[in-house]
């Protein structure tokens, strides 16, 4: 694999996180990380979406009249979001997850990190680097709202993916945890963090 | 080729517009009854939850093929009312009136522009004799709805659940999620002498000096979700109102046939004469 393509993969993992440093896709990151279940499903959501609209679009290039492009993206961006909730609503296993997540898988349409990675990538890359790009940044949004999720049902719930952790030892969950404000206090540490490693996102 | 030209853009945004269109709609078409059977489970497991057969976690852990046994195992009849508690027709047992359906019946209720025809409001009949009855309305954000099942031939609520489709995470929600806010309804009894058949209040009932409850249809709202509180307060008024002559028949013993039901009895032949003969 050469280096380019290795960088549009890792790029959006850590250095250029579309969350915490390009500061994207904040909205669904606080309403949908109560449950590590509800996180992954959207995660795995965002990255279909993400990665085949970009690899669609990508095809498409060439041939997108330029006055219009925003609403073609708009129309094969929508197409992919409605894919993904038909499908999620179909299976016994995502029903309730589906139901519990409600309006945010709709709302992945909204999530700047799609159309936004289309606009900057695969509008002018080949489909392959620019359906990974798209993956790629699905996953880097992916990983903070596990991370996220991780300590919200940890510490809100007493749980992680439903089984009992805390909760046998006595532990009372703690409702703030629950509640979205807390998700932005989480999303503020893991920047600060983030920011003492990667000393270049420092403003002077 | 000039792909900036007028009739090039129009072309291509329609043809590319009717080929998603054309491909949702065979998606949604092809995928209608999986979701429909998902649906359906999961309106009878609020069922189920409400008349106190298990918890929505239990049965959302059995699955949906064993949700529908269990439903099969309890329910003993079904059937619909008109706002006169008599009854209109049998169901099938294994029908039940999905949330779109209950929406019509409460336009029905309500009148107004929407309505299509007079109320047909499902009443549904467990062997143990807990009756459970839909409710509908609205909530903040958009509809709520539940099920509320009464104790055999009383107005004493044996349990409620409530669904929602997006009320607000940690507030209106927990009319779902909170287990204890629907467990306050136990042992509550629906007033259907009054207009206000039940009500959702801010403190909940008024008690005496020992804290014992001085009114039986009043529970406290939820801290926080003021708007989903009123609605449902609302939306429950409102249908178990229109189920009063029902349930004031079955609950009396002089109307309904609830009361004077003799073994083996089938519905048909359960009239009002035969019950007031006895």
């Amino acid at each position: 694999m050469d280096a380019k393509l290795k960088e549009t993969i890792l790029n959006p993992i850590f250095k250029g996180n579309p969350i915490t440093v390009l500061v994207l896709g904040i909205c669904s990151s606080l309403a949908v990380t109560v449950t590590m279940k509800g996180a992954l499903v959207m995660t795995l959501s965002v990255i279909v979406v993400c990665g085949i609209s970009s690899l669609i679009l990508s095809l498409l290039r060439n041939t997108i009249p330029g006055r219009v492009r925003i609403i073609v993206q708009l129309v094969v961006v929508a197409m992919m979001v409605i894919l993904v909730d038909q499908v999620l609503k179909s299976f016994e296993a995502t029903y309730a997850i589906d139901k519990q997540l409600s309006v945010y898988i709709g709302l992945i349409i909204t999530n700047c990190i799609v159309m936004g990675r289309i606009e900057a990538f695969a509008l002018g890359n080949k489909p392959w680097p620019s359906f990974l790009d798209g993956v790629a940044n699905g996953a880097g949004y992916g990983i903070i709202l596990i991370i996220v999720a991780f300590f919200r049902e940890l510490l809100g719930s007493g749980t992680l993916f439903g089984f009992d952790i805390l909760n046998r030892f006595g532990y009372i969950p703690n409702n703030l945890v629950i509640l979205p404000p807390f998700a932005l206090i989480l999303l503020g540490c893991i920047v600060w963090v983030q920011r003492s490693i990667q000393k270049d996102l420092q403003e002077k | 080729m000039n792909t900036n030209s007028n009739v090039y853009t129009v072309i291509y945004t329609t043809v590319i517009v009717v080929v998603v269109a054309a491909l949702l709609a065979f998606v949604s078409q092809s995928l209608k009854g999986k979701q429909e059977a998902n649906e359906k489970a999961d309106t009878i497991s609020q069922m189920l939850t409400a008349a106190q057969f298990g918890t929505k976690a239990d049965f959302q852990k059995i699955g949906n093929t064993a949700v529908l046994a269990k439903y099969a195992e309890e329910i003993e009849q079904a059937f619909t009312v008109n706002i006169d508690g008599e009854k209109m027709q049998d169901l099938p047992l294994d029908r039940v009136f999905s949330p779109k359906e209950l929406k019509r019946q409460n336009y029905n209720i309500k009148g107004g522009p929407n309505k299509t025809g007079e109320p047909e409001l499902p009443v549904f009949i467990f062997k143990n004799g807990t009756t459970v009855v839909p409710i509908y309305g609205a909530g903040l954000w958009g509809p709520i709805w539940g099920y509320i099942a009464f104790e055999k031939g009383s107005n004493t609520i044996q349990g409620a659940y409530f669904d929602h489709e997006s009320e607000t995470a940690g507030l209106g929600a927990k009319i779902k999620d909170d287990p204890a806010f629907q467990a306050e309804f136990i042992g509550e009894k629906a007033d259907f002498d009054k207009a206000n058949v039940f009500e959702i209040v801010k403190g909940g009932a008024p008690k005496d000096a020992s804290g014992k409850s001085l009114v039986d249809n009043e529970i406290d709202a939820i801290t926080g979700a003021t708007m989903t509180s009123q609605g449902l307060d609302a939306a429950i008024d409102t249908w178990l109102s229109s189920y009063a002559k029902y349930f004031q028949g079955n609950v009396s013993g002089e109307k309904h046939c609830g009361k004077c039901k003799h073994e083996g009895e089938k519905a048909e032949e359960c009239e009002t004469t035969k019950c007031e003969e006895e």
